[in-house]
């Protein structure tokens, strides 16, 4: 809502500077989003927050100014009643269908619209300042009588309209064209007001073409009414045609109003001899309209929901200065017919609040059980997997949950084929139709806006997020590329491998005591653009879930006795997997058997291609006597021959 | 060879040997030193090697000198090399301690992150705890149970993106008031981060951005507690104890009384404004009903936090659009912990 400083002082006194008056506007409620000095006068921007309609008007404003500071005075209305009318009603008939909905509907008739009048100078210098467009002298005039008190109004060229005017619900499919050339379709929801011949304005929000004034008209119906603010509500943006009119209408007008305004446009017309005008009548139904609202005060309650030791006389001080009806014996309220926000008690809470100043509120800190903190366990978990990310040199990123149709986006997490994605139905842009199911693609992209605008050779990225997929589960994803380090003196330029992964995974494992095999996790190669990527994703729900039930870890005695070891270089199968060897050696019951290294793999040159070569170191240790050597070969006499036996190894020299 | 040629000889080798020693100043050099008087082809050990042709009793006596000459000569190397290597311990050693170290390991943590379990970790100090909700929501929980009915101008300032089914793309963390509020018994405190999205894309919008929702319910709880936890958080968060913060009445469906939060902003120029940082109020009677909490025994506190904005503030990020490029140039700024 724009205005300017004199304007305002239409209507109130103003002892202050335009800063002390924008604060004041701001700690109000009224928050000023802009203050622009022009000559002798400033526009003032405010944003308002929908609750207060009645401050959608210069007048409204001034009244809220004069209720939180006595300073600023109100003066007093001049005119309040009709005045002699110049010419005859036109006849024309009126029927109101939807009475709930319109239930007080004024009209006036002008007559012998000059074609060389113009808008009085007065209202173009302030539609100017505030940024309206002049459309037509009797527009500008309904425009200025809208942001001055409150009412929009509208103009119907009364030689266009046919018939009976009537307010009703749109029908069927019915469409009509507006005033801005575009074609709505309607819904049976929609408030119209129609002649014989058709709609002439979707109500409250914008008049028809066919019906709408211009140069050549000569004769005017003026439409001054209530809606029901549920009624308009909604409507003008589900068919994104919001109207100065239609902001208005949607959050209440004050039913008082439309009398008010077509008095104001009678004084107006007169004053810059604008045409001829009729007495306006009204088509009232007085028990529709809103009920204003009966609210018993809680003295008690309000000063405690605020925390403020106010005495019973200044809060009802505070309620009269709002424009309330109050009542000293029942301690009851009534909100003024333009203050559609008060309803309930806690309407007036905050109207207290507000009024007593939020900035006069003390700070009070609650009383609160001396325990220690119980850190929230998810994050506790993922916090711990971010630190140790960290330290291996991964970067966070951060994408959107939103992606297209790329083909990387056609697989889960597990980096199974996926397509019923939930689809965003009012995407902003196709690049962003559907929620994510893996975040390998988003990562991978990552890389690519890097690689282009950065010098880097080795990327290691991850991501933690929700995807969606056939459920939501929130996961990590790592993608590197290129070298394992970064350029440095000492690297040997090593690439990454999938077994890089395989460490972080096990890495992670031992920091949360789980079971490697008890994760969830995929360890993939993924080619894009020519390019390849490695990727590990892992489900950080589950990993949550198995951690819930780790015991805490407790120490196990070890022995001190001296250990012996000894290295097995053999050949086998390449397919044979590493844990089915090692299930085997388990199964030979070796007790003194303490530990496992495996120190070689290798495939390539000089094997044959379906093998591949292991190097083993066995650690045997007794608990109770020190181990001889010769017990250490019998040992690895078993495990040998058990290898033999079910892979037919070859041993290595 | 007579024992006292020997003598003679030894104290030769001896006066030779502790001159030459004396005048060495490179472990090089010393070590050429040390080859000359007790390597193999040394005058010592030739002498050593002539002992068979003495007798018995000679041989004890010669054998004896012969050692502690040795023996001389070997302190007087050691000490040359200690005095050496604390004359130019660097000189002689390559290792440069300006030079960068190996391939470094230090990734970085996202500002939004970062920001986020800063105001985590906040607000468990203060004893609230921490709950997720979903991101998918329906009508009711993100709008219906939070007092915004469909009819109402509020959910004009939502633009919301719609799934599928009914479902919905939750516009604010408000949501998990409503589950929280209807799945646990009073008192509950509260906070849920997470990732919330609206339909809006420019320099100050992106259609994800994080929230922290802050809820409190309990008997008695005044829009005076609400003051005091904000005003504690905010000063905690920027580290800044003379923190100014004022409270500023404003409108959400949910609270009531509802209030914006500015903090004081100094500029590199000293000029001093108001920055909007989070919205807050007490629950509204009618959310608290909804929940099946009596509004007229209880009553709560509840704010939202933008994590991008405290992110930004605190770090000086003047960009939005920054947090969801990942550019490593960005990223890499952020390697604390």
């Amino acid at each position: 809502m724009k205005l300017t400083r004199s304007w305002l002082e239409n209507y109130i006194d103003i002892p202050f500077s335009t800063d002390e008056l924008c604060h004041h506007l701001t700690m109000a409620g009224l928050e000023v989003d802009e203050v622009l000095p022009i000559s002798k006068d400033y526009i003032i921007d405010i944003d308002l927050t929908p609750n207060r309609s009645d401050c959608l008007s210069v007048k409204g404003i001034a009244r809220e100014l004069s209720c939180i500071n006595k300073q600023y005075k109100y003066k007093l209305d001049k005119k309040s009643k009709g005045i002699n009318p110049t010419c005859e009603q036109i006849d024309f008939k009126f029927n109101i269908v939807e009475k709930n909905i319109c239930p007080s509907y004024g009209f006036m008739y002008l007559k012998n619209l000059k074609p060389s009048c113009v808008t009085p100078k007065y209202i173009v210098k302030r539609l100017n300042d505030i940024g309206i467009n002049l459309v037509h002298p009797l527009v500008d005039i309904l425009n200025y009588i809208m942001i001055d008190i409150g009412q929009p109004m509208h103009a119907y060229d009364a030689d266009k309209v046919k018939g009976e005017i009537t307010v009703r619900f749109a029908k069927k499919n019915e469409s009509f064209e507006a005033l801005d050339g575009n074609k709505y379709k309607l819904s049976e929801d929609n408030i119209v007001v129609a002649d014989s011949s058709g709609i002439i304005s979707l109500a409250g929000i914008i008049g028809s073409n066919n019906c709408s004034v211009s140069e050549a008209t000569k004769n005017i119906i003026i439409e001054s009414a209530f809606f029901e603010p549920n009624a308009i509500a909604n409507k003008a943006r589900k068919l994104k045609l919001q109207t100065e009119s239609s902001q208005r209408f949607e959050r209440g007008v004050d039913y008082n109003l439309p009398k008010k305004a077509l008095i104001e446009l009678q004084c107006i017309i007169l004053e810059n001899k604008i045409c001829d005008f009729s007495n306006f009548h009204f088509l009232d139904y007085k028990n529709l309209l809103p009920k204003q609202k009966e609210v018993k005060i809680e003295f008690d309650k309000i000063r405690k929901v605020i925390g403020i030791d106010l005495k019973d006389e200044n809060i009802e001080k505070l309620l009269l200065s709002l424009g309330c009806d109050y009542n000293k014996k029942t301690h009851t309220v009534i909100n003024p017919s333009y203050r559609f926000d008060l309803s309930i008690h806690a309407d007036y809470i905050e109207e207290i609040a507000r009024i007593y100043g939020y900035d006069n509120i003390p700070l009070v800190s609650e009383s609160i059980n001396i325990e220690p903190n119980k850190p929230y366990q998810p994050f506790h978990i993922i916090n711990t997997v971010k630190k140790y990310l960290y330290d291996n040199g991964y970067s966070e990123c951060i994408n959107y949950s939103f992606v297209n149709s790329d083909f990387l986006e056609n697989f889960d997490w597990k980096n199974e084929e996926f397509n019923e994605h939930h689809k965003i139905t009012n995407y902003m842009s196709v690049e962003q139709n559907k929620l994510r199911s893996n975040l390998a693609s988003s990562l991978i992209k990552n890389i690519e806006f890097n690689n282009n605008m950065n010098s880097e050779n080795s990327y290691r990225f991850y991501e933690i997020s929700n995807v969606f997929g056939e459920k939501v589960e929130q996961i990590l994803t790592c993608v590197v590329s290129g070298d394992k380090e970064d350029e440095n003196w000492a690297s040997k330029k090593q690439k990454f491998d999938k077994y890089d992964m395989t460490t972080i995974v096990e890495d992670l494992s031992k920091s949360f005591g789980v079971n490697k095999n008890k994760l969830n996790y995929v360890i993939k190669d993924i080619f894009y653009n020519k390019k390849s990527y490695i990727v590990l994703t892992l489900s950080i729900s589950e990993l949550i879930k198995e951690k819930q039930g780790i015991q805490e870890e407790k120490f196990t005695n070890y022995s001190k006795l001296p250990y012996i070891r000894r290295d097995l270089s053999f050949l086998i199968d390449v397919t044979v997997r590493y844990e089915s060897i090692l299930k085997l050696i388990e199964e030979t019951n070796v007790h003194s058997l303490k530990k496992i290294l495996l120190f070689d793999l290798y495939v390539g040159k000089n094997i044959p291609i379906d093998l591949k070569s292991l190097g083993m170191g066995f650690i045997f240790q007794d608990e109770i006597k020190t181990l001889t050597h010769e017990e250490a070969d019998k040992h690895i006499e078993k495990i040998l021959r058990a290898l033999n036996d079910k892979f037919k190894i070859e041993l290595r020299k | 060879m007579s024992g006292d040629n020997l003598k003679k000889d030894l104290k030769k080798i001896l006066e030779e040997a502790s001159k030459s020693i004396k005048d060495i100043n490179s472990i090089s050099d010393l070590e050429k030193s040390r080859i000359q008087f007790l390597g193999k082809k040394s005058l010592l050990i030739s002498l050593m090697k002539s002992l068979s042709d003495l007798t018995k009793e000679e041989k004890s006596i010669a054998g004896k000198d012969l050692n502690n000459a040795k023996t001389e000569i070997n302190n007087l190397l050691a000490d040359k090399k200690i005095s050496l290597s604390k004359v130019d311990n660097v000189k002689k050693d390559d290792f440069d301690l300006s030079m960068p170290g190996k391939a470094s390991s230090v990734g970085s943590v996202h500002p939004i992150s970062k920001t986020m379990d800063c105001a985590i970790q906040i607000f468990e100090s203060l004893k609230f705890e921490c709950v997720e909700g979903p991101e998918i929501e329906d009508e009711f929980h993100n709008f219906t149970a939070l007092n915004i009915p469909d009819s109402h101008p509020a959910r004009a300032m939502h633009d919301t993106f719609y799934l599928e089914n009914n479902l919905l793309l939750r516009t604010h963390t408000s949501s998990v008031q409503v589950r929280t509020m209807s799945e646990n018994t009073t008192p509950i405190r509260i906070i849920a981060p997470g990732k919330v999205y609206r339909k809006d894309s420019d320099i100050t919008h992106t259609p994800m951005f994080h929230q922290i929702e802050g809820l409190y319910v309990d008997k008695d709880v005044s829009f005076s507690n609400l003051k005091s936890i904000i005003n504690i958080f905010l000063k905690s968060f920027f580290e800044q104890d003379d923190l100014k913060i004022r409270f500023r009445p404003s409108y959400f469906p949910f609270t009531e009384p509802s209030a914006e939060v500015d903090i004081e902003y100094i500029d590199s120029k000293g000029n001093k404004s108001w920055l909007e940082i989070l919205g807050c109020g007490m629950v509204h009677p009618n959310v608290l009903d909804m929940a099946n909490i009596d509004s007229s025994i209880y009553s709560g506190y509840a704010f939202g936090l933008g994590v991008e904005r405290l992110a930004m503030l605190k770090l000086g990020i003047t960009d939005l659009r920054l947090f969801y490029e990942n550019d490593l140039r960005f990223l890499k700024q952020f390697q604390r912990i």
